[in-house]
């Protein structure tokens, strides 16, 4: 009778531990889609705004045409090619920006303060994201997680490689 | 920022009526958002209830454990749980903002309890200590649940990666910054004079290193005197102290906040010799803000925060001698101070409210994307999933 008891009361403690896990792992994987969804949003407003920039004065026609080129090749990338093209972008504002600083009028100011203030919160995005997604991969690692197939379907997320420095 | 108006619900894990750099953290944040137009309601262990601005929701009275070189005044247990969870339950909160989760207090249980939009601020910064990777296992399920992480210095951030293995965004503490500008020189704390505010019987903050350096800096500046501002009793201090320098320290007690900007624009040397730890180091950063020189020890938070010495001067922690150098070399350049002070002032800058809660104003807008507001969290989540799906086919 005693040893029933007993293994009765581990098998619940397994059934709680195996579901409270499952529950922390369906948690992450929430908060990787939606710092992910912030991250994307914020790309996608850098975009519109590389745009913008490139159609008013501070950009001279050749690098207007670089700018726009990568601004829509951003846009249009799909998850695979997306940090590769973004990192592209943040290479044609950098060279724009490294000598349009003298330049340019307060109307252009604007846009060059609303860019600086987008990249530093797309800076924070990423390390949110990064820190999301690094979380999540380490607890998908576990042996319980693996044994007992608790991720399910979900894919498992993979590391946005944002070349930060070019920002 | 966005144009909505929040409901927001911050929980101090010290007790409210204890003064300390996390409560007046929370009190400055509270109040600037309220005034900003969003709904906030704090929680936080009291000693006494009826003294709490109504913006406080008490979870109960603390207890006392030691912590990081001090006593803290927490409060945790079954009754502090079921409170946090009425509290949240009934909040109906956009955002919870968790100050201080990794430590047991209100703010883990309420990590526990809640599930939504979480933030969370590191405040401490302490060396590598095993118990917490004692009690990692069970912090971790709890702390990944902040949808994101702040730390108020590089050294928390530090400290955070070292024992929990995770990120955070540094945004400094804040100050008002333009009311330490507006201070008025008094008299009477003019001429060579070195400032300390703080909880000076505390050995942490380190007057006692300020005392082993005065008889060399007695010889080289005959007249300077030590002004020290803050709650304690001098007598204990003072009989420390070799009675031919005891007339040269004036026991100031508690002052205001008027009164500290005064104090930091009268001073010829503010002097923050604290021994350690210290996260942020929010009266240096208030010193230089109201335009006071700055010598400090070099711990990590205060070399950050002066900009490896830029912005005001550094010695060796604990070094005395180094310490007596540094004020004898900086009393005499006059030149060299207010190249310090000045420097100083446009650091503080960054400091300033409506910098600091304009950063964490935006990871709070961060964290929300894509989530509901905050509930109460359910170990069964999966179960339910589990079943709903069910029974769609």
């Amino acid at each position: 009778m005693k040893t029933f008891l007993l293994i009765t009361i581990l098998v619940l403690i397994a059934l709680w531990y195996l579901s409270f896990t499952a529950t922390r792992l369906d948690r992450l994987h929430i908060r990787v889609e939606n710092s992910w969804a912030n991250l994307d949003v914020l790309l996608q407003k850098r975009a519109a705004v590389a745009l913008e920039i490139a159609r008013s004065d501070i950009a001279d026609p050749a690098s207007s045409l670089l700018l726009t080129g990568a601004a829509y090749q951003a846009r249009d990338a799909n998850i695979q090619q997306r940090s590769n093209a973004e990192s592209g972008l943040s290479g044609a504002l950098g060279l724009l920006l490294e000598d349009a600083q003298h330049l340019s009028t307060a109307a252009d100011n604007v846009l060059l303060t609303e860019l600086s203030e987008l990249t530093d919160k797309i800076r924070i995005g990423i390390a949110i994201h990064t820190d999301a997604v690094t979380r999540t991969q380490m607890v998908r690692r576990k042996a319980v997680i693996r044994i007992f197939r608790l991720a399910g379907t979900a894919p498992l997320p993979i590391t946005y490689e944002f070349e930060s420095d070019v920002l | 920022m966005l144009t909505r108006s929040l409901k927001i619900g911050i929980v101090c894990p010290y007790s409210w009526d204890t003064p300390g750099g996390v409560q007046n953290h929370i009190r400055d944040l509270a109040e600037f958002l309220i005034s900003a137009g969003h709904d906030v309601s704090v929680l936080a262990p009291a000693i006494d209830e009826t003294l709490l601005p109504d913006y406080v929701t008490s979870a109960g009275k603390p207890i006392s454990i030691p912590y990081n070189g001090a006593v803290a005044r927490v409060l945790f247990g079954p009754v502090a749980f079921s409170r946090v969870r009425t509290w949240i339950s009934e909040g109906d909160f956009d955002l919870l903002h968790l100050h201080e989760p990794a430590i047991p207090s209100i703010s883990l249980l309420a990590c526990w309890a809640g599930d939504g939009p979480m933030v969370g601020t590191f405040h401490a910064a302490a060396k590598r200590q095993k118990i917490i990777f004692a009690i990692g296992p069970i912090l971790e399920p709890a702390i990944e649940k902040l949808s994101a992480r702040i730390a108020v210095s590089e050294a928390a951030r530090l400290t955070l990666t070292d024992h929990l293995d995770t990120d955070a965004v540094v945004i400094p503490n804040g100050i008002y910054a333009e009311k330490f500008k507006q201070g008025k020189p008094n008299i009477k704390w003019q001429g060579n004079t070195l400032g300390f505010i703080g909880r000076f019987e505390e050995p942490r903050k380190g007057l006692k290193v300020l005392m082993e350096a005065l008889p060399v800096i007695t010889r080289f500046a005959p007249d300077v005197r030590v002004l020290v501002a803050g709650p304690g009793d001098p007598q204990e201090i003072l009989k420390e102290i070799d009675p031919q320098l005891r007339h040269r320290f004036e026991f100031l007690g508690r002052i205001s906040e008027q009164e500290k900007a005064d104090f930091m624009s009268s001073i010829s040397l503010y002097v923050a010799p604290n021994t350690g730890g210290e996260s942020f180091g929010i009266i240096v950063a208030e010193a230089l803000a109201g335009g006071a020189c700055v010598v400090a020890s070099d711990i990590p938070a205060f070399d950050d925060l002066l900009g490896q010495g830029e912005f005001g001067a550094l010695f060796g922690n604990e070094d005395s001698t180094h310490l007596a150098k540094v004020v004898i070399d900086l009393l005499r350049d006059v030149e060299k101070r207010k190249h310090l002070s000045i420097a100083g002032k446009a650091r503080a800058k960054k400091f300033d409210w409506n910098v600091v809660a304009e950063q964490i104003f935006s990871i709070y807008e961060m964290a929300m994307v894509g989530s509901e507001k905050v509930k109460l969290a359910t170990d069964t989540r999966s179960w339910n999933r589990f079943l709903s799906k069910d029974d769609k086919q």
